[in-house]
């Protein structure tokens, strides 16, 4: 027991003086401006743009659908699964979007300090149930419905982010 | 049987693996009682803290020829502690008995090997290393060498004798000097494990089987020997000695140093330490040290490693500690000196030290570290500048004066690097480049850039992180190292340092932190447009912000005239959302140029690069901004009271017609017919008639937004045209260029609003140059091209609200006459002499002219030899009309040959003459030639002293005919005019038309004009008629009621009379001395005939001129003459004949 909160404590503390080093202020802009640059960047590829909405694409359950996200934690653990996805992909316009996510869930770890709420961070997840046999068969398909996701969860992120979402 | 001896530990406490094996045939051997090949009563080494680590058989081994194979030796193990041999014998039976022997016994009777085993420092295998030392004879018989071990799986505190199945069997690898090793894999897990094990060395028949023992591995470890052995002189003046430990065994090691100085006198020592240095204390110049080192495990049983290579350190005699520094520009470094000279060592109170031996270091900055030992430090380094080839410092330890030849060496290197990393504007790349300019004086190193990446931002002040990684950076073309990161994470912090390295060590520059996203050069703004807003007349330029990034932008515009060397103008624009911006331009019709560009607005980041330049294009923005500046010329006609007023102006700049005027429209406004306009179109100059007492003109310029509202008005009034309000005007000459006008002025009622300067060379109507000046200008300059040599008129009109009132006119510079005057003092001299010459040469043409007059006139043909004048009386003449009328009976009518032209020149008639001594009057009458009405050409004349009419439809005819072609006669016919004109009604249109054509003032008002004395003279006319080629000559010769005012009016020859055709002289058939022709130089129709030409020469030209017609004017004030009975003639000739004509009379003159 001792360990453990010794452990989560340690976990934190970078996050804890980054907190205090960046002001709070600056850390929301630039997660802000950090979801509305994976937004352009989503729309800056060019295959994603001729995606029909309307169409439903099924068989790819493991990628998170579009529901509302109230908390940041669940921000993080869906992030997480999006950062997963994308990093095996072999696509190399993903890599850039992947490594921003990272930057994106460190700056939602550094809101959940400053609203004194510190959660852990997700770790390595297992394997996706689906995905190694998306990647193979569908790739295309897996491609564009994660970014198609990824974009509308970001978008309905920045929205939730003007309302000091909880922990 | 077979008899096995077993060695037994329990006799070998204290060094259990200094054992020797030794061996001996059974006769010689106690008989024990073994169970089958299997002794049951093992050694336990485990029972003991001192293991068995080495089992280590000294054996003197004897050939016995007469053993049998199978025969198995009894052996037994020694230790050099314990000289005595534990042997247990097993006998098929199974019992077992221990037994003591002397080992001296095993010595001198069997063989012997050595064996060492031990576990590797891996604690992966264990080894066993065997080395027989038999007899030679003994030697030659194969050697195989088996290992036979059991290691259970469960950890015993107790071992049993293990089963003789249980045993696994190892072969050793002998190589050919009969040494064998013998591996054995141990497991990790199997370390504490007993390891039971005998070995069992066949060779020549004979089986040497040890006795069984067992060992625990862990407790055998045998490191591998100390590796980085150095040796460096501390500041202290100590020799430290120092090795790396080994990482692999699992505890710790104590060390054992042995080394030895060999100075004037040897020291050797053997310390056992557990750190991995060693200080020897009084470390002395001028020896040196030799150094091994090996170790061995700190905390229980283990085997000491094999000893190091020796390493051999030499002092020289003066130690420099350390003797070589490398480090970074503001650092603080010491140097240490022992130095010894001779035999003695310096104190180190009397050392002193130099840098470069160059400058003495000072005295502060050394301090003494005990009796030898002296110290310097140095500073606040700066770095080291190249000396030729060297690039380091050397420090010097010298004693007073005196310094040895050895040097330390100080390395000061400039590593304050600068990194500079940018963001491309797609984020996605960061750039970092630096420079090796500053490093480059340090050979032999090596530069690489490390960086830390924190997961997000900078720490407030960077650090080196041990944890860092390498990046790959490429040396550029312009010197600086460039490292791409891509991809990157946009809100790490990228804590980056360049490292040098070097064999004196490595030093790093002091770290830089970046975020990339605080680093972003964005891409330049897009679909950057420009144009001169229409009506607005602001330049407008707008673009697109670059799609990254997503931070608010601020924006820099640059605009400028299109040029080769544009002007830059800068505009900011702080709003992000602005996506436009409005300029006001001073000039609305020019092509500006435009560029933006854009950055983050917080500051962060870089400018990104200027957008293509975009372009306005020349149009229309806004209704001219006023008319153009006009002026009149006036031409007045006073015959018709009426004035034709030519206005002019100048083209519309584009700075007031914004941009390009379509048309240009003048607006008329007078009292009697109001308003209106006209369209000019393109054209700068527009004449209309000047009726009215007043006439306002304006004239506005139209572009394709509208007309312009600003415009000049311009009355024209007579009454205000006699206003004169200007007293004086004065022209100054400055120089060619530059002319100063200076004015007075007298009081007016009227409203002066401006003047009008206008200027142009005197007697020319050259072009007229104006300028427009304000009212409170009381001197003005102009600057235009003056011809010194030429007068110039200037005219200063004042123009009034009310109108253009009176101009005052000069027509020379007034100071320019004077100096002129004073300074051509020159002229005094040459005038008077040009005034005589011309006198006597005048005076002389007189006399000529008297001579040739007279000459001439003696020439004159008796009239009456002509053929018309057959039967005349010249004495008594009766009438014209009956003189012509009798000649037109006798005469036939030939072909005209006159070319349908018409020449009008001007004549004289005498209006009545008696004799050719009688004084006539004359006037001046036109001679009208049109050769299209001349199929029958006639003449009339009313001789009533004072008129003269020509008419066609006359009775009157005057014919010329040439009845004896082959006899030479001149037939000419004197028309004498008076310069009234007649009363015949139906001629009058003829003759106005083509007196309105000679003499038209209006078409040439003063260009190549007869002179007043030409219309003044007496003039006569002459008809001479070729016999060779008689025409018709009827001219209508009529005198209009115009005639005597144009005469009055001296009334001049158009210009394009004059030019169209020239009239020639054809020549005379029969000239001789009967005819003279005189010609007026003033009458610009006729060739000017030398007095000097002969008239043979100009028979030639009969042939080429069909008629010759002359007018001869005489000269004279008077208007009565005697009369001369002359015929002048007078043609048109052609082209070719005009050519041969010049050529001739330039040959005659």
């Amino acid at each position: 027991m001792r360990c453990g909160f010794l452990c989560r404590f340690l976990w934190l503390w970078p996050y804890l003086f980054y907190a205090e080093a960046a002001p709070i202020q600056k850390v929301q802009d630039d997660t802000k401006t950090l979801i509305k640059t994976i937004v352009t960047r989503i729309n800056d590829i060019s295959h994603t743009r001729s995606v029909s909405s309307r169409q439903r694409v099924t068989g790819l359950d493991f990628i998170p659908g579009l529901h509302p996200i109230l908390s940041l934690s669940r921000m993080d653990q869906t992030l997480a699964i999006y950062q997963q996805i994308l990093t095996s992909l072999p696509s190399g316009n993903v890599l850039q979007i992947s490594n921003d996510l990272e930057n994106l869930r460190d700056l939602l770890h550094l809101l959940a300090s400053s609203n004194s709420c510190p959660f852990p961070r997700t770790r390595s997840l297992k394997t996706l149930e689906g995905l190694d046999d998306a990647l193979e068969a569908s790739l295309y398909s897996t491609e564009v419905v994660v970014l198609s996701r990824l974009q509308g969860s970001l978008q309905d992120m920045l929205q939730q982010l003007d309302f000091s979402p909880g922990c | 049987f077979i008899y096995v001896i077993t060695a037994f530990n329990l006799a070998y406490p204290s060094t259990p693996w200094r054992f020797k094996l030794f061996c001996m045939p059974p006769n010689t051997t106690y008989d024990f009682l073994l169970p089958a090949g299997i002794p049951k009563n093992t050694s336990n080494l485990n029972g003991y803290y001192e293991p068995l680590l080495e089992a280590k058989f000294n054996s003197s081994g004897t050939y016995y020829s007469n053993l049998t194979s199978k025969t198995t030796f009894h052996c037994c193990i020694w230790s050099e502690e314990n000289e005595n041999c534990s042997v247990q014998a097993d006998n098929i039976e199974g019992k077992a008995f221990v037994s003591t022997v002397n080992s001296l016994v095993f010595q001198q009777i069997g063989a012997n090997w050595n064996i060492q085993c031990w576990m590797k420092e891996d604690l992966e295998l264990f080894i066993c290393y065997i080395e027989p030392l038999f007899n030679s004879s003994f030697k030659n018989y194969d050697l195989k060498v088996h290992l036979l071990y059991v290691l259970p799986e469960v950890l015993a505190e107790s071992p049993l004798v293990p089963q003789k199945g249980s045993f696994q069997l190892v072969q050793c690898n002998c190589s050919a000097h009969k040494c064998c090793e013998c591996h054995v894999s141990v497991p990790a897990a199997k370390l504490n494990c007993t390891l039971s094990m005998y070995l069992k060395i066949t060779s020549g028949g004979v089986v040497f089987q040890s006795p069984l023992m067992s060992v625990q591995p862990i407790t055998i470890v045998k490191p591998d020997p100390p590796l980085g052995l150095h040796m460096e002189i501390t500041d202290s003046g100590d020799l430290k000695i120092s090795w790396s430990s080994s990482t692999l065994v699992p505890f710790q090691l104590q060390y054992e140093v042995k080394y030895s100085e060999n100075s004037t006198s040897m020291r050797e020592a053997d310390e056992i330490v557990s750190a991995t240095s060693l200080l020897i204390d009084s470390v002395l110049p001028g020896s040196s040290y030799e150094v091994q080192v090996r170790g061995k495990r700190l905390d229980g049983p283990g085997i000491w490693s094999d000893w190091s290579n020796p390493l051999i350190f030499t002092t020289q005699d003066v130690i420099y500690f350390p003797p070589k520094i490398l480090t970074s520009v503001g650092s603080n470094v010491s140097f240490h000196c022992i130095y010894k000279n001779g035999n003695k060592i310096v104190s180190s109170k009397n050392i002193v030290w130099w840098m470069n031996l160059a400058e003495k270091i000072p005295e502060s900055q050394y301090n003494i570290v005990g009796d030898r030992v002296s110290k310097v430090t140095l500073p606040s380094l700066n770095a080291t500048r190249l000396r030729g080839k060297f690039a380091y410092d050397a420090v010097y330890c010298c004693k007073e004066h005196e310094c040895h030849h050895r040097y330390a060496e100080l390395y000061v290197v400039d590593v304050n690097i600068n990194i500079l990393c940018e963001t491309d504007g797609y984020l996605t790349k960061m750039t970092c480049r630096w420079s090796t300019k500053a490093i480059q004086s340090l050979a032999g190193s090596t530069l690489q850039l490390r960086y830390h990446r924190s997961s997000l931002y900078c720490s407030d002040v960077p650090s080196i992180h041990t944890t860092s990684e390498p990046k790959d950076c490429h040396l550029q073309r312009d010197g600086f190292y460039e490292c791409i990161f891509q991809p990157i994470f946009l809100l790490s912090g990228y804590t980056m340092w360049i490292r040098i390295n070097h064999s004196l060590g490595s030093l790093d520059s002091p770290p830089t932190c970046v975020v990339p996203d605080s680093m972003v050069k964005p891409l330049p703004p897009s679909s950057v447009k420009a144009e001169i807003t229409a009506k607005i007349g602001l330049l407008k330029i707008s673009w697109k912000k670059p799609i990254f990034p997503e931070n608010n932008l601020q924006f820099q515009i640059r605009y400028g005239l299109n040029g080769k060397e544009i002007q830059w103008k800068m505009y900011e624009v702080y709003d992000a959302k602005s996506k436009s911006v409005s300029l006001p331009v001073p000039d609305l019709c020019a092509v500006y140029v435009a560029q933006v560009r854009c950055k983050r607005l917080d500051g962060l980041g870089y400018w990104s690069n200027w957008s293509t330049p975009a372009y306005t294009v020349v149009m229309d923005v806004k209704v001219p901004i006023k008319g153009p500046e006009f002026w009149r010329i006036i031409h007045e006609d006073s015959t018709k009271k009426e004035r034709n007023v030519t206005l002019l102006w100048k083209p519309l700049m584009k700075n007031d017609s914004l941009c390009r005027v379509r048309r240009y429209v003048v607006k008329h406004h007078t009292a009697r017919n109001g308003t209106w306009s006209e369209d000019v179109g393109n054209h700068t100059k527009f004449t209309f008639q000047w009726t009215e007492q007043t006439h306002t003109v304006t004239v506005l310029a139209v572009n394709s937004i509208g007309a312009s509202f600003a415009n000049f008005n311009l009355t024209l009034s007579w009454p205000m045209s006699k206003v004169n309000i200007v007293q004086s005007l004065n022209a100054y000459p400055l120089n060619s260029s530059c002319v100063i006008l200076s004015w007075m002025l007298s009081l007016s009622d009227y409203n002066l609003i401006y003047f009008i300067l206008e200027w142009k060379i005197l007697n020319e109507d050259n072009e007229i140059k104006w300028r427009k000046i304000p009212s409170s200008v009381k001197r003005y300059y102009i600057h235009d091209h003056f011809i010194p040599i030429e007068k110039y008129q200037f005219s200063l009109y004042p123009i009034f609200m009310e109108g253009v009132g009176k101009p005052k006119i000069i027509n020379s510079f007034t100071q320019d006459d004077i100096e002129k005057h004073q300074a051509d003092a020159g002229l005094y001299v040459i005038v008077p002499i040009i005034i005589s010459s011309l006198t006597l040469l005048l005076g002389a043409l007189l006399i000529l002219h008297q001579r040739m007059k007279k000459l001439f006139w003696d020439d004159v043909p008796n009239p009456k030899n002509c053929s018309w004048a057959q039967g005349l009386n010249f004495q008594k003449p009766e009438t014209f009309e009956h003189l012509f009328i009798k000649h037109t009976e006798s005469v036939t009518f030939g072909p005209l040959l006159l070319e349908p032209e018409t020449i009008s020149e001007d004549i004289s008639v005498d209006t009545s003459w008696k004799n050719k001594d009688e004084k006539v009057q004359t006037a001046l009458v036109p001679l009208l030639l049109a050769t299209a009405d001349l199929e029958k050409g006639s003449i009339c004349i009313n001789d009533q002293r004072n008129s003269a009419s020509f008419s066609e439809a006359g009775s009157t005819k005057i014919t010329c005919e040439d009845e004896g072609r082959r006899q030479p006669s001149v037939k000419y016919a004197t028309l004498l005019c008076n310069s009234k004109s007649s009363a015949i009604d139906d001629e009058q249109g003829l003759i106005n038309s083509s007196v309105s054509k000679c003499f038209s003032s209006k078409n040439s008002p003063s260009k190549d004009s007869l002179s007043n004395s030409s219309w003044e003279i007496e003039t006569q006319t002459f008809f001479m008629l070729s016999d060779q080629h008689p025409n018709i000559i009827s001219p209508h010769l009529t005198f209009s009621e115009e005639l005597d005012k144009l005469l009055t009016l001296e009334g001049n020859f158009s210009e394009e009379n004059n030019d169209e055709k020239s009239v020639y002289y054809l020549g005379v058939t029969s000239m001789k001395k009967e005819s003279s022709v005189f010609l007026t130089d003033e009458s610009g129709v006729l060739c000017p005939f030398p007095a000097h030409c002969l008239f043979t020469d100009i028979r030639i030209l009969q042939d080429s001129c069909s008629h010759l017609v002359e007018n001869n004017f005489n000269l004279g004030t008077s208007g009565q003459k005697t009369f001369v009975s002359y015929m002048p003639q007078f043609q048109t000739c052609s082209i070719q004949t005009q050519k041969i004509m010049e050529n001739k009379m330039c040959d005659l003159t």
